[in-house]
């Protein structure tokens, strides 16, 4: 019996290789999917319930350039470029302060560098099978997506 | 139709999928939620799913705002003009906007720290829920979709990102707030005049009360289109995970000596 090891993304390509396994009369009996959690979501737990969890990418850029739109606008109204440019820029200066500022946090403090450090959660599929539908299957693994795989055995 | 049918056994549940939309507990920064408030009475509570309260709070905000002047008040501030500001503003309407502004702040703020605690115990629990709805208007299943398109899309027209992550409530909630401040703000004039490049004119023919909305919606609609994205990402990583512990660990691997070394 030979094992042939692979490796997924969460996306529904990976059910669309496993369907198509049990399809070509692989049985449940022989794969063992494991689903590999992420380190930082354990974590999460131990942090305050203040933090934001992934989103804090635009979420103080969006805020601040909702404040800054609304002083550009409204100063806009006395300017030659009008409320609509003034506002704009404003807003794009406000998103850029934003942006910058978590920079700064995953630059400079521990939190933010956990967060840099984060890898998407992956799948690990396992199949076992006799030697000669090796190709077959790989090839089903290879046509959904799968990132990688290797048989041995 | 659905893949599960609720027997109501879990002390509580991470999401609900339904004909309308996704509706899920996840963890939240209360001061972001706290400051959509702040932008605009009722955002907050909307991003916590919470839309009854977010429409009656954004309802109100449209009526106390509009007969206290307090936009027109807002852009005379920010120009020094303080006489005008002072001159526009109603003291009739004025005085009820307070109480409820903060109340609106306060209250967003509290509910996300009460629903964060929510999200860690379903979580924990883990409890099975149903990802999957055909029915004769809608469809709906749990999926992956790509925040900064989201984002995008509530930047072209604010709406069109909740539409693109099946959030109908919110989108059409906003798409059609949109319609009414577009039309009184006289934005696609405006909009019309810049492109010729007649800023002047543009300037003279906006509505300052109404185009004030403007920069709150958009950055609000934006900000919920691509946070929901990240957060619909998540659940469904959590339930295919969950679907295949349960289908896929039948086989008890055993890790085999390669043959070269036999």
């Amino acid at each position: 019996m030979m094992q042939i090891f692979s490796l997924f993304e969460h996306s529904p390509s990976v059910e669309l290789a496993l369907s198509k396994l049990e399809q070509e009369g692989v049985t449940k009996e022989h794969i063992l999917v494991v689903p590999v959690d992420e380190t930082y979501e354990n974590m999460k737990v131990f942090n305050s319930l203040h933090d934001a969890d992934g989103v804090s990418f635009v979420d103080k850029a969006l805020a601040l350039a909702t404040a800054f739109g609304v002083v550009g606008t409204s100063i806009g109204f006395k300017l030659e470029w009008g409320p609509i440019i003034w506002g704009l820029i404003a807003a794009f200066i406000g998103f850029l302060c934003g942006l910058v500022w978590n920079l700064c946090i995953i630059k400079f403090t521990k939190n933010g560098y956990r967060k840099e450090k984060r890898v998407l959660p992956l799948i690990i599929v396992i199949v076992e099978c006799e030697r000669e539908y090796v190709k077959g299957i790989e090839s089903i693994l290879r046509e959904n997506k799968a990132i990688g795989y290797s048989t041995t055995g | 139709m659905k893949n599960y049918n609720n027997d109501n056994t879990a002390r509580r549940y991470l999401a609900h999928v339904s004909q309308i939309g996704t509706t899920q507990f996840h963890l939240r920064n209360p001061y972001i939620v706290a400051w959509w408030s702040m932008a605009f009475p009722g955002f907050g509570h909307l991003l916590l799913s919470k839309y009854l309260r977010g429409m009656a709070l954004f309802l109100w905000e449209m009526v106390i705002n509009l007969n206290a002047h307090i936009n027109v008040g807002i852009v005379y501030s920010f120009l020094g003009e303080f006489d005008k500001a002072k001159e526009v503003l109603d003291t009739r309407w004025l005085m009820l906007y307070l109480p409820t502004y903060f109340f609106g702040i306060w209250d967003s703020y509290r509910t996300t720290i009460d629903m964060n605690k929510v999200t860690l115990l379903a979580k924990r629990e883990n409890h099975r829920i149903n990802s999957f709805v055909i029915s004769p208007l809608e469809i709906n299943y749990l999926d992956r979709r790509k925040p900064f398109t989201a984002m995008v899309w509530s930047f072209l027209m604010p709406g069109m990102g909740q539409l693109y992550l099946h959030r109908i409530v919110t989108a059409s909630f906003i798409l059609i707030w949109m319609i009414v401040i577009t039309y009184f703000s006289h934005l696609a004039e405006g909009m019309n005049y810049i492109f010729m490049g007649e800023l002047g004119q543009a300037t003279v023919v906006f509505d300052k009360e109404w185009l004030l909305f403007l920069p709150s919606i958009y950055g609000f609609a934006m900000y919920d289109a691509y946070s929901n994205a990240v957060e619909n990402n998540k659940l469904y990583i959590w339930d295919q995970r969950n679907y295949l512990k349960s289908a896929y660990q039948k086989y008890k691997l055993e890790i085999k000596r390669s043959r070269l070394t036999k």
